[in-house]
């Protein structure tokens, strides 16, 4: 009953601050924004993705009769679709590639990416909602309420209210609940995006309310956070300057200091150095441009051995196709091994900032929003993973195609011989029934459980914050 | 200068706190740009030492065959950092710093990506730059905001007013005292790196000005609030709602304004067709693909011939025609995010803070307009390689190792 009256007196009280209405209502614009432009710009990054994938499934159906190895080359793309939870946090959206080439030989880098294509702004943030939960709504609430009990006692009223029998934990409980009650007027708009996006695909329920829940528990610890400092200090403003320092170094210094500690700690090999690599590795295994090649040389040995005869024109298949197969295989281990050295360089520096979100929730925030979103890195990774995994599935079955389909005799002759030429091109029905390009990106459940870490550290600065709080003396 | 010292004995133990902290948060910016800065440097260096392996290699199987070099060998590109990199530096970044290109059509080399952890770009760069944008003008305005109102409030201001010459005595050198800390502590890291760097001076100084400016800006404004007759709550408020505002909220909505202002050619489309474009050159007639190609290089027209088999001069034409058939649109995107740039830079005319920290990243040869420029290098040398290439595929001369080494190599423009 007192927490409900000192919560309904903080609120008026509010409403009558010219600052905190000003401040609130900039606030709720901003947020509509983010939330409308967010969805509008999700929308329309999948629409475009899932558009782009279908062409590019329709123009390799749509190729005529070839030699299966020139499809091997002519390849496809994979484009990273972006599910619907990401017009609330598009993550890292922006800044990892959307698109592959896929094609034999040779494993691509990823291409394009809002960060390739937009004005040096787009480092100082993305206005989405997720950026104003995370962000915006923090520094507000500071704003607001920074003052609402420190400059109550300077005016001595606190100790009147107590001596009329207001009970101290129901003050402060009444006074959270006020500025709880600004938080959730401020988060609402984000909100609704993420309820909206999340009602018209009921598989996103889970993932969205997990998310919802992680940004109420951001907020609640603000909430705490400027109650307990309010209660504590000696002005408004030393209130207000511990709790814009607290914001900067939470918000702003910790989760930027913890990229640029893990990037120097776990240190990326360029894509130049790892492609060279690959090509020196390459040669010690297997090197095809040398006619001499020791691998090479046991492979067709043993498949001559297997097939009881003793040339390679009378296997009873077309050698050349074989040969590409192994081919492509040596280079996709090495692919694989490299690929997963780069993930697990990459995991590292995201476990490394996940250890600092102990130092600072908003990155035990972001994380898990990130993650339920499915923009996160490790969706990010497993994109990269289908793509060279549909790479694989598809160049060898191309190759497949040229050991079975094409005679060896025209495919040996092809290049002086026209017919040959002709014949050693197979009929187009064989592009239709490769498989398409599907990455649906890690299931609800997954997503859920890998907010786990982020939500248990916001659960514990909230119970922290809390429990400080009630101890917290009237002095 | 006795006044100085003075301000300095009356500045709170939490004031000298803070502008320590700034200190060794600048100068922890510093190393960490250092350190990327001299570790970009060894990536390029290894990358075009380890190309030379991989060429040698080539030279042992190629046979002298100039399209095999064209197809197989690979010539590397980079960005080399500045003597002011370190400032704010760009590894780690979506755009390569080091990159390989070969005599295949650019278009489907010249987006790719470097290998880069998107949580990390997406959580920003903690480089000098970002401290002087968010750091330094926290410390300044939590410094200068209640220059007068914390006399004020403690009840000493009318009897310090009242001092002959209070503004000279008193309230310049407080206020310089406190300017000349925040300066000092950004300033100091700045020389030291820039003495490691052996920056040029007068890249340096403007460096320096553009920090002075920065910072200038920031103290004027908040000399200006604390002047009002407010309480120093207020004063603060108002002062972090500005900085908020300038450095985080209007970035931000800019962004997404300029964004759907400039609409950009679809780049996916783009790639794809160079891809049609290309992969069309071997079905076509033979000859059809050679008469394209020499309306833009009618040097070849007496070589132009093409038989039966697969000629490496033909495969190269039609690689070109894959370029030129996106070309149109592909200008059109780079200049729409060359657009997109210019809009945030006009927009920085109205927000000092934000030009000058574009003026920084700009002498650090890590904006946008510099990833451009890569880009037009890239093209240059990109045709200078055809140049290079196209007589000894013509000709169909073998290629000697002498040849080799004397191909076009990538150079890196003096700095400024």
């Amino acid at each position: 009953m007192q927490v409900r009256l000192v919560a309904a007196a903080q609120l008026r009280l509010f409403l009558r601050s010219r600052l905190a209405v000003v401040a609130l209502l900039l606030l709720a614009m901003l947020s509509a924004i983010a939330a409308v432009t967010g969805a509008g710009q999700a929308t329309r990054i999948a629409t475009d993705r899932q558009t782009a994938q279908a062409a590019a499934e329709a123009a390799f159906t749509a190729q005529p009769d070839r030699h299966p190895h020139r499809m091997v080359h002519y390849g496809t793309y994979a484009l990273r679709p972006l599910g619907p939870l990401a017009a609330f946090d598009p993550g890292v959206d922006a800044f990892a590639g959307s698109l592959i080439y896929l094609e034999g030989h040779r494993q691509n880098a990823s291409t394009l990416g809002a960060a390739r294509e937009s004005s040096g702004l787009i480092r100082f943030g993305l206005l989405t909602p997720a950026f104003v939960l995370r962000v915006l709504v923090p520094l507000l609430l500071v704003f607001i309420g920074f003052a609402m009990i420190v400059a109550e006692r300077q005016a001595g009223l606190v100790t009147l209210q107590l001596s009329h029998g207001v009970d101290w934990g129901a003050y402060l409980a009444g006074k959270a609940l006020a500025l709880g009650a600004v938080a959730g007027l401020a988060a609402l708009p984000a909100l609704l995006a993420l309820g909206w996006a999340a009602a018209r695909n009921p598989g996103e329920l889970g993932p969205a309310f997990a998310m919802a829940l992680a940004s109420l528990l951001w907020l609640l610890i603000w909430v705490l956070g400027i109650t307990l400092i309010s209660a504590r200090a000696r002005s408004p403003q030393s209130a207000l300057l511990t709790l814009v320092l607290a914001w900067a170094v939470l918000v702003v210094l910790v989760p930027r200091a913890a990229a640029g500690l893990a990037a120097l700690a776990h240190p990326l090999p360029t894509k130049a150095e790892t492609d060279l690599a690959v090509l020196d590795e390459l040669r010690r295994v297997g090197d095809s441009h040398n006619p001499d090649d020791p691998h090479f040389a046991v492979f067709k040995a043993r498949l001559l051995q297997q097939y009881g005869v003793t040339r390679v024109e009378d296997l009873p298949f077309n050698y050349r196709g074989a040969l590409s197969a192994e081919g492509e295989r040596l280079t996709s281990q090495l692919f694989a091994e490299h690929a997963a050295d780069l993930a697990g360089i990459q995991l590292a520096q995201q476990r490394m900032i996940g250890i600092a979100s102990l130092l600072s929730p908003a990155i035990g925030f972001a994380q898990a929003s990130m993650a339920g979103a499915a923009t996160d890195l490790g969706s990010h990774l497993s994109f990269l993973e289908a793509a060279e995994a549909h790479r694989y599935r598809l160049i060898q079955s191309l190759n497949r195609l040229h050991s079975f389909e094409v005679r060896a005799q025209d495919d040996a002759a092809r290049s002086r011989d026209p017919l040959a030429e002709q014949r050693s091109r197979i009929s187009a029905h064989f592009w239709a029934e490769q498989k398409p390009f599907t990455f649906t990106g890690p299931s609800a459940a997954d997503r859920v459980t890998a907010m786990l870490p982020g939500l248990g550290v916001l659960l514990l600065w909230a119970g922290l914050l809390g429990l400080l709080l009630m101890r917290q003396r009237a002095d | 200068m006795r006044a100085l010292a003075r301000e300095w004995r009356l500045l709170s133990a939490a004031a000298r706190l803070a502008l320590l902290v700034l200190g060794l948060l600048a100068t922890i910016a510093v190393a960490l740009g250092l350190t990327s800065v001299s570790a970009t440097r060894a990536d390029i260096a290894r990358v075009v030492a380890l190309e030379a392996r991989e060429t040698e290699a080539i030279i042992g199987y190629a046979a002298g065959a100039a399209g095999s070099f064209g197809y197989y060998r690979h010539h590397p590109v980079w960005r080399a950092p500045n003597d002011l990199a370190f400032l704010a530096p760009s590894r780690g970044d979506a755009v390569p710093e080091v990159q390989r290109i070969r005599l295949l059509a650019l278009e489907a080399q010249i987006n790719d990506n470097e290998t880069a952890n998107p949580e990390l770009l997406l959580a920003g760069r903690f480089d000098f730059a970002f401290v002087l944008l968010y750091l330094a003008p926290l410390v300044l305005i939590a410094l200068l905001h209640d220059l007068w109102s914390a006399e004020r409030e403690a009840g000493r201001l009318g009897t310090l007013q009242s001092l002959p010459n209070a503004d000279r005595r008193l309230w310049t050198p407080r206020a310089t005292l406190r300017f000349g800390g925040v300066a000092l502590a950004l300033l100091l890291p700045l020389a030291a790196g820039a003495a490691i760097e052996g920056t040029a001076l007068p890249r340096l100084l403007a460096a320096v000005g553009l920090v002075l400016a920065s910072l200038g800006f920031w103290a004027l404004l908040s000399l200006l609030v604390a002047r009002a007759d407010a309480d120093s709550a207020t004063q603060a408020a108002v002062l972090a709602g500005l900085w908020f505002a300038v450095a985080l909220v209007i970035p931000a909505a800019a962004h997404l304004g300029i964004n759907r202002a400039v609409p950009l050619p679809d780049a996916a489309a783009i790639t794809r067709e160079n891809r049609e474009e290309v992969h069309a050159g071997w079905d076509r007639p033979k000859a059809e693909t050679m008469q394209r190609f020499l309306a833009h290089y009618p040097e070849f027209a007496d070589r132009a011939e093409v038989g039966n088999g697969f000629q490496w001069h033909w495969y190269f034409a039609f690689q070109h025609l894959g370029d030129l058939h996106v070309a149109a649109d592909s200008a059109a995107r780079d200049a729409g995010i060359a657009r997109r740039e210019a809009l945030a830079q006009g927009l920085g005319w109205l927000l000092p803070p934000l030009k000058l920290t574009q003026g920084l990243q700009s002498l650090a040869g890590s904006d946008v307009t510099a990833e451009l420029a890569f880009r037009a290098r890239i093209r240059a040398f990109h045709r200078q390689l055809r140049d290079y290439h196209y007589p000894f595929l013509f000709d169909e001369r073998p290629m000697t190792a002498a040849d080799v080494a004397a191909a076009p190599t990538f150079e890196t423009p003096p700095d400024l």
